[in-house]
């Protein structure tokens, strides 16, 4: 009896070893995508070693009044995030994680803190469209739309290259977002740390608090 | 009885090696997971996502995804653009990945906003291998496939 445990496990070692070794060719092929892996990533910010300037950007907000970027987030944590609402994607995950994580923050910081969403597609992001999509995130967030060449050249004086929407072959627009949120502290009005797309949620629930108060996350 | 364990085991372990060794003229064999999509935001559009493997010897190629909530596209993510794509590779022994920020579903002209907790049923159509049906949980706005929440 005890020979055939033996030989039984010695089967079961070799049917596991001839699975593991097709296993691990399958690793070893080559898949057109591989989830990205972040190992870790244990943390989602990166604080800049030379700040931006926040972008002098006069636009139009979802009420159709014009807004002095620089003039109405002075002086508050603000969060500005370029993307459009066509986008099923990371827009709208982007958007939902910093909303859901203001939740968690008490109601005097909740009316402190600025997002600000401007939009890279304003032919399409009518101050209308846009607001009704940011109803569905966060009423609080200011929705921004405006001249493409103004929004663009504001992107760029944060880091962030975006094209014009074109055309593709099937007559579909296809736009462009920005690929980071950049955070502005309220005691210097500078844009101090980034969040990449791999920031989650929790990422924002932690950072938050700290990014009210102008401080390091 | 004695006998006939181990040699059930051989078995085993045989079919372990035809299921890998035939590899060379095998069909492709494609299973999906982690399919979810976050609650949409828009009205009239969402994105989906799941992973297709394929532990088969032979590549298949996604051609269209048909769903009853709307027209659905198949996207990549290039330099912060998204482009539509009619032909996706699932490589032998390989994946066909779709995640946030990356490859995605596109859905679009939707016929109703699904919420938190519906499942959104989807076909997914194979230039080789028969039709996959996918049950895709919606999941919150943040959902995260690494938290699991």
């Amino acid at each position: 009896m005890r020979k055939n445990t033996i030989a039984a496990a010695a089967l079961l070692a070799a049917a596991t070893l001839t699975l593991s070794a097709c296993g691990s060719s399958a690793d070893s092929g080559s898949p057109v995508t591989v989830v990205s892996e972040q190992a870790g990533s244990e943390k989602a910010a990166t604080v800049l070693d030379k700040p931006f300037e926040k972008p002098d950007l006069v636009l139009t907000d979802t009420h159709g009044k014009k807004y002095d970027l620089r003039e109405q987030t002075a002086g508050k944590p603000t969060l500005i995030y370029f993307g459009y609402t066509n986008c099923p994607d990371i827009c709208p995950t982007t958007m939902s994680n910093i909303a859901v994580a203001k939740k968690q923050l008490s109601k005097a910081d909740q009316d402190q803190l600025r997002i600000v969403f401007v939009t890279t597609d304003p032919e399409r992001d009518t101050p209308a469209a846009l607001g009704k999509w940011l109803k569905g995130i966060d009423p609080q967030v200011v929705g921004l739309t405006g001249d493409f060449a103004t929004i663009q050249a504001g992107a760029r004086t944060v880091g962030i290259s975006i094209e014009p929407p074109s055309k593709d072959k099937n007559g579909k627009t296809v736009s462009m977002h920005g690929t980071q949120v950049i955070a502005f502290s309220p005691k210097t009005d500078a844009g101090y740390v980034l969040y990449g797309e791999d920031a989650v949620v929790d990422d924002y629930i932690k950072d938050l608090p700290k990014l009210i108060k102008g401080e390091n996350p | 009885m004695r006998r006939l364990a181990p040699a059930a085991l051989v078995l085993t372990g045989a079919l372990a090696l035809a299921g890998c060794g035939g590899s060379d003229d095998a069909q492709a064999d494609l299973s999906v997971s982690a399919a979810y999509m976050p609650q949409p935001v828009s009205d009239t559009m969402a994105a989906g996502y799941l992973t297709i493997a394929n532990q088969g010897g032979t590549k298949d190629e996604l051609t269209s995804v048909t769903s009853d909530l709307g027209e659905v596209t198949v996207h990549e993510t290039v330099n912060a653009t998204m482009r539509e794509v009619t032909h996706f590779a699932v490589p032998a022994h390989g994946q066909l990945v779709f995640s946030s920020g990356g490859n995605h579903l596109m859905f679009e002209k939707l016929k109703r906003k699904p919420k938190r907790g519906d499942t959104v049923s989807l076909e997914l159509h194979f230039a080789e291998s028969a039709a996959v049906t996918v049950k895709m949980p919606v999941k919150s706005a943040t959902y995260d496939p690494k938290t699991g929440h």
